[in-house]
């Protein structure tokens, strides 16, 4: 019984995967779509339910029903789906990245490779790394790069008129300032982490590849060595960190914290278009570099609709819906598109999208941007915190 | 059928099973022998909880700030319960009394933050005032060591039920009348509170107390938004283990609720039966 009903999925998938575009298209028609993504910003809220939701309504008759859950939840899900043995997932469209693209993969839980498929990933620039390879991890199909951003740090001029651009500098400051600076507890604090961990071990490539033991004791204790010194200074003297970055956006907002960092390197524009950021807040890359890396789009292995997932996975990276969403009044996100793939109209379009007020520009930040670490470089970081930094 | 098996039944299949299947799911997972990523009969996970510092520093900090907590919220109960009387029987305290308790607890943490941060309400009073300089002179109040901004959103929390309660107790137990005959026996006010009003109000409410210790111990939106990273309360800890980026930390998350419930049963256990007499002359 079980052996049939495996196979049938298998044979469900072959058979979506087999299908031309046309009758991809076909079979999406008035079906309903489940995804699950991080629902935690307003903006992006709004692009998907003002702008995404009634695109593929209108141009395909796709019903596309959002549902909260990021990361751990979407994991969650699906382990306990796969435990009850059920052969329908609720999910068919999930919004992860890297870490979660290593855990899915872990439990085997995503459909694919099924990106080729699509037409629109022609125009996807999957040569370049930072696009192609998610956490050192070939994608190999089973993921659609959706947007990609840089991580910057946040601060406020009318405070701070030359903000730290080295490590020493960085210590310095804390020590000028002491309690005006720390790092979240969560995903974007390990990532400035792991920025200082690549800046530790001689910045960018030095820790490429896979996940490197002896390369990591070495540079990790080196690592640990310099946030102690850190520590007493950082906010509430480093005995606690923000929960979240979210957290870290309201103390800064507050005034008492001087920086914030987003993982988005425009959402410094989003904040003070909000009101929640002051005018004179601004976003950069300090000299050691930040990890910049995609977010992408994942079908469920268990999808009961995954012609109708691929149709809304096209819409959402054509040259359009890309274009509005990188506009920062709508989210600020960078594209995954190469523009020597678009057409000239397209690409002017692109180049010509309303500009950043407040956050660099993404070519004058470029050559800071770091690739990602392998993911086990996140959970050894996040275990080791613990036992340095919080004890 | 009799009307009294048949509520047993429901309330085997509504209340006892669902319980009894979740806690049979936590010891087959953290043993390793179910799981998308189980890697067969094992101890290690209990014996990683078992053995280090972070789940009995969890369960001590869970336990200290659930004693504090609701010892605090009784003595001010108390206090407001006997001193308002009468305005707790009618008008308007005796339906605003009821208002907190329409507040969940995401709330009201969300109030202690804004309340008590160092960028909060109480810190900008301060510095108006002239009685802080800057933001980082006003004193850690949430995020503390000592775990305040979960105390005190707690008490705001759980004060209101104790009040309620006290409040009815009062009648429902005629203290008026014992408090009259006391009277007629000499007994100052001071020996009335202590020797008459206070013994029976705790009494009366003793599974109440006990009950509340172990909510507050296992509270997770306040000590999540206002407690630190350590200690941290037994839930935020399970959660983290069981949420964060490693999977193969998961049966350690199971392994500790498991723990945790275990003791709670336990300590109920000797609870009941140093105190049988009791429990069975409050359910009467």
């Amino acid at each position: 019984m079980a052996f049939s009903c495996g196979e049938n999925k298998k044979q469900e998938a072959v058979d979506v995967l087999s299908l031309s575009w046309e009758d991809i298209q076909q079979q999406a028609n008035g079906k309903t779509v489940t995804m699950m993504m991080w629902t935690g910003d307003s903006k992006i809220n709004s692009f998907m339910k003002d702008y995404i939701v009634p695109k593929v309504k209108e141009e395909h008759n796709i019903n596309l029903e959002i549902t909260s859950g990021q990361g751990a939840a979407i994991v969650q899900v699906l382990m306990t789906e796969e435990m009850a043995n059920k052969s329908q997932s609720d999910i068919d469209l999930v919004w992860i990245n890297g870490e979660t693209f290593y855990q899915i993969k872990q439990i085997d839980g995503l459909f694919g490779p099924w990106t080729d498929k699509i037409p629109n990933s022609s125009y996807i620039d999957f040569e370049n790394p930072f696009i192609g390879i998610d956490f050192q991890q070939p994608i190999e199909g089973f993921e659609l790069p959706w947007g990609n951003v840089q991580m910057t740090l946040i601060y406020d001029q009318n405070k701070i008129e030359n903000p730290p651009l080295t490590r020493a500098e960085l210590e310095a400051y804390v020590k000028k300032h002491p309690g005006t600076f720390t790092f979240d507890n969560h995903f974007t604090g390990l990532t400035f982490l792991k920025a200082l961990l690549i800046d530790i071990a001689g910045g960018n490539d030095a820790l490429s590849g896979a996940f490197d033991k002896e390369k990591y004791n070495q540079y990790s204790t080196e690592l640990w060595n310099y946030i102690k010194k850190l520590k007493p200074y950082l906010w509430n003297k480093g005995e606690v960190f923000p929960e979240n970055v979210a957290q870290m956006h309201q103390l800064f907002a507050g005034g008492e914290l001087w920086f914030t960092m987003s993982n988005n390197d425009a959402e410094v524009d989003n904040k003070i278009n909000e009101g929640l950021f002051p005018e004179t807040a601004r976003a950069y890359v300090p000299d050691f570099g930040t990890i910049q890396n995609s977010h992408y789009l994942g079908i469920t292995k268990n999808s009961g609709n995954k012609a109708a997932a691929m149709v809304v996975a096209n819409a959402m990276v054509s040259a359009e819906a890309q274009l509005k969403k990188m506009n920062p009044d709508v989210w600020g996100d960078g594209t995954v598109l190469s523009l020597n793939k678009l057409s000239e109209l397209q690409k002017n379009a692109l180049e010509n999208i309303p500009q950043r007020r407040y956050a660099p520009n993404r070519k004058d930040i470029q050559h800071k941007a770091l690739m990602e670490l392998a993911p086990e470089y996140m959970i050894r970081l996040a275990e080791d915190f613990r036992k340095e930094i919080i004890n | 059928m009799k009307q009294s098996s048949l509520y047993k039944i429901l309330f085997l299949v509504i209340v006892v099973l669902p319980v009894a299947s979740g806690l049979v799911y936590a010891l087959l997972f953290s043993l390793g022998i179910i799981g998308v990523l189980k890697q067969g009969f094992n101890v290690d996970a209990w014996q990683v909880v078992l053995f280090n510092k972070p789940f009995w520093s969890s369960i001590g900090y869970s336990l200290y700030i659930a004693l504090v907590s609701v010892g605090m919220s009784l003595s001010i109960a108390l206090s407001i319960a006997l001193s308002w009387q009468k305005q707790l029987q009618k008008g308007f305290l005796s339906n605003a009394i009821y208002l907190p308790l329409c507040f969940p607890a995401t709330v009201m943490a969300f109030f202690g933050f804004h309340l008590l941060s160092k960028s909060g309400l109480l810190s900008r009073m301060s510095f108006n005032l002239g009685l802080s300089q800057d933001i980082n002179s006003f004193p850690l109040l949430i995020k503390d060591s000592l775990g305040m901004g979960i105390i005190f959103t707690s008490i705001l929390l759980i004060t209101p039920f104790f009040i309620i309660l006290f409040a009815s107790l009062y009648q429902n137990e005629k203290i008026p009348s014992f408090v009259n005959l006391a009277k007629t026996f000499g007994a100052t006010n001071r020996q009335i509170l202590r020797k008459v009003i206070i013994p029976i109000l705790l009494k009366r409410s003793a599974t109440t107390i006990y009950l509340f210790i172990i909510f507050v111990m296992g509270s997770y939106e306040v000590p999540l938004l206002l407690g630190r990273q350590n200690p941290q309360m037994i839930s935020v800890a399970v959660l983290q283990k069981i949420q964060r980026f490693n999977l193969y930390d998961m049966p350690q998350g199971y392994a500790m609720s498991l723990l945790y419930v275990l003791l709670i049963l336990l300590i109920l256990v000797v609870l009941y039966l140093n105190n049988n007499r009791l429990f069975n002359h409050q359910n009467q």
